[in-house]
């Protein structure tokens, strides 16, 4: 955590090194399912940002949907009991 | 997996702390105020488990606060927790360094602006794919910024640093909200 922020510090001050962003843009590469089985070389800085933010779009619209339907799922459950045991369910895990 | 595992817990406890502050069982609520109430109780949870190390969070749980009619509603989720003092200091520490960041700004345009006038009149073919690429780069760079909280303040550097730790922690709140949805639904 500390080396990044001093990471940044740096870069703020100097120049930004190519290889810097190169190794972000890898490592964000790396995160995103539908880019991860292709080779670094083969895909460019503007695909990787483009599909970083579909990523991120899409992701949003899962947690909108999600909560579209915990709240319709909580509304019906009534009991505390009932959300209690799924509670405990999920923190055995 | 065993950090990645206990980031889950770490928001499921925060979460649902959160929706218990709000007295979400005993309220009567229309399914919107609901909707509402888990989504921004999710969102704090996401962002209070990197306890202020990361800027989106912060920047995240403050334009969660300055919004008038929800101020009230995060208040109550994040409750006793001593974040909201940091909150109120990031604030004016964001605004003078969006001074800073917007000076610099200007004068790296102005540079890239100098240079490309010089790299335009030297080599024509490569200065337009390289310059078209670049315009891309920057035009989707634009883009990133809107979606990450607290982005337009950001450099290069440490827009995508904060994108990578974004996306985890959003990993993490899609896993675990529909796991908990396919409990409910498997319960009901």
């Amino acid at each position: 955590m500390s080396s990044r922020r001093s990471r940044s510090r740096q870069s703020s001050g100097s120049r930004i090194t190519d290889d810097q962003i190169i190794d972000l843009v890898s490592k964000l590469q790396q995160l995103i399912p539908e880019l991860r089985g292709r080779r670094s070389d083969k895909v460019s800085a503007s695909k990787v940002l483009q599909e970083t933010c579909n990523y991120i779009r899409n992701l949003h619209r899962q947690v909108d949907g999600l909560s579209d339907r915990l709240s319709q799922l909580l509304a019906s459950t009534d009991t505390d009991s009932d959300q209690a045991a799924v509670i405990r369910s999920l923190l055995m895990e | 997996m065993c950090p990645h595992t206990s980031l889950k817990q770490q928001f499921l406890k925060k979460w649902i702390m959160g929706l218990q502050r709000c007295s979400f069982s005993k309220k009567n609520m229309s399914i919107l105020e609901r909707k509402k109430t888990i989504k921004l109780s999710a969102d704090i949870a996401m962002a209070s488990a990197r306890n202020g190390t990361t800027r989106w969070s912060r920047a995240l749980i403050s334009n969660a606060s300055k919004d008038g009619s929800d101020n009230r509603l995060v208040q109550q989720i994040l409750g006793p927790d001593s974040n909201t003092p940091a909150v109120a200091t990031t604030t004016n520490k964001a605004r003078t360094r969006r001074a800073s960041v917007c000076k610099k700004i200007v004068k790296r345009s102005h540079q890239i602006r100098r240079r490309r006038r010089k790299c335009v009149a030297a080599a024509p073919v490569k200065a337009v794919t390289s310059s078209i690429s670049k315009h891309l780069v920057r035009k989707r760079t634009q883009v990133l910024k809107t979606l990450i909280p607290g982005g337009e303040f950001m450099d290069e550097i440490c827009l995508i640093e904060e994108t990578l730790d974004y996306i985890t922690s959003l990993r993490v709140q899609v896993d675990v909200m529909r796991s908990v949805a396919s409990a409910c639904f498997s319960q009901s």
